[in-house]
């Protein structure tokens, strides 16, 4: 058996030991609830801040990234209606 | 060093030069667009097609299509393809910032409804075979049961059904101070990167094992080729649209609705025990992303008598692209709807590992 077929050997031991010891440790409350609160509370901090700039920016009287992200998104919509409505004409028509 | 592990580092040297390698190579057809997803049909093999229904796959939102089609030798499409079948498969796209407000209802009705629709009607047949994988499987059935005119069978591969099954992606999910709707309203997609930290954090070892797996080997050209395809795409994601990643979130995994017949799909409650077509769950025993458990709750609660779980060895995406999916996997698949086409095999109920 070589170096490296040794090394690695002890590498996968290793290896298989510790992902089977971490396991209940990222399982367990003690990690999973500050890791939610640090992720949340950072989301509410950008969510806060998108939602001051999209204020001033709305009080210039223009619209605002959500106003036309949903724009965009009503188009969508209709194009897709418009799909739809094609489909039952042609139902219609076949039967 | 030994002679291997220098072939290796040579190997590795050419390989960077030659940059990321090529996916999804199987000839196909755009059929149908709308909005970001496209629904593809592969080219039929120079010999034509065998008689039988198309078969669609659907696969995750939040992985690209592509892993279904990996590369030459080690795509499941290209099989299909050269057995002579007729194969659709939903490209997702891209989500861009307006697609936020995207729901669930819209991807699991609206857009598999049309898929179907799309895929029936090019190819000729009244219905498709569905195979939907992960969450697209999850997909499938919950349309299966509250659409089932053109489905005429059910397929999934490692689909999460019982969302209640004490994995890390479960708990963190059901985690308190997990704030979904801050999540949701500051990123409005929810960032893949985000949820690819997830999945390592169901092994985070694994980005070291990758590394020797790749060192220890990295001489064997067909092994590396694989290996850097399957790196490419585990790269390569999704972000999920925030309106539907709230309702998959909260209604899935922190209620288990679906397994509890309290989910709807666009104002019809959903109940698994509709689903009466043929359904095949096939189930990895060493999947740490859906636990084998939680796929296999699917065979428990449909209300068909044809009904077939396979439950092989292997991980996740392994399972589904490797060697041995080609020798055992494809092969089974293929047949398993090829008795449900009307072929002169038996149509097996099996129940394996349970």
């Amino acid at each position: 058996m070589n170096l490296w077929k040794t090394w690695k050997t002890a590498f996968d031991a290793w290896e298989n030991n510790t992902a089977q010891m971490l396991d209940p440790i990222v399982r367990s409350r003690a990690v999973l609830e500050p890791a939610g609160f640090a992720l949340s509370s950072a989301m509410k901090i950008k969510a806060m801040s998108d939602r001051i700039t999209a204020a001033w920016w709305g009080s210039l009287g223009l619209p605002t990234k959500q106003d036309q992200e949903r724009t965009l998104h009503k188009l969508n919509t209709l194009e897709s209606r418009l799909l739809d409505l094609e489909e039952q004409l042609e139902d219609a028509r076949g039967q | 060093m030994n002679p291997p592990r220098m072939r290796g580092v040579f190997n590795l040297a050419r390989r960077a030069k030659q940059g990321l390698p090529h996916v999804g190579l199987t000839p196909a057809d755009v059929v149908h667009t709308e909005n970001k997803w496209s629904l593809l049909r592969y080219r039929a093999r120079p010999q034509g097609r065998e008689p039988g229904r198309p078969i669609v796959l659907v696969p995750s939102l939040i992985n690209r299509y592509y892993v279904l089609d990996l590369m030459p030798a080690k795509s499941f499409v290209e099989y299909l393809v050269d057995q002579g079948r007729d194969v659709y498969i939903i490209d997702w796209g891209t989500p861009t910032a307006e697609d936020r407000f995207i729901t669930f209802d819209d991807v699991c009705d609206r857009v598999l409804r049309r898929a179907f629709r799309v895929a029936a009607k090019t190819s000729g047949s009244p219905d498709v075979h569905v195979l939907g994988y992960c969450l697209g499987g999850t997909l499938a059935a919950i349309h299966a049961a509250v659409r089932p005119e053109r489905i005429a069978s059910l397929t999934v591969l490692a689909a999460p059904v019982d969302f209640h099954d004490d994995g890390p992606l479960s708990r963190w999910t059901n985690t308190r101070s997990f704030d979904l709707d801050a999540l949701v309203s500051a990123t409005g997609l929810v960032p893949w990167p985000l949820m690819q930290a997830a999945f390592y954090m169901l092994r985070p070892t694994m980005i070291l094992q990758k590394g020797v797996a790749l060192a220890d080997r990295a001489w064997n050209d067909e092994f590396l080729d694989g290996f850097l395809a399957i790196e490419r795409w585990g790269n390569d994601n999704v972000s999920f649209p925030g309106e539907c990643y709230k309702r998959y979130i909260e209604r899935l995994y922190r209620d288990n609705a679906l397994i509890a017949d309290a989910f709807s799909l666009s104002g019809q409650r959903v109940r698994l025990s509709n689903i009466r077509c043929p359904v095949h769950a096939v189930t990895f025993g060493h999947d740490n992303i859906v636990p084998w458990r939680s796929a296999a709750r699917l065979i428990d609660v449909v209300g068909t008598e044809d009904k077939t779980h396979l439950r092989l060895p292997g991980g996740h995406v392994g399972a589904v692209v490797s060697k041995k999916a080609k020798q055992r996997l494809w092969p089974e698949l293929l047949g398993w709807w090829r008795a449900r086409d009307g072929a002169e095999q038996p149509i097996l109920i099996r129940r394996e590992g349970r």
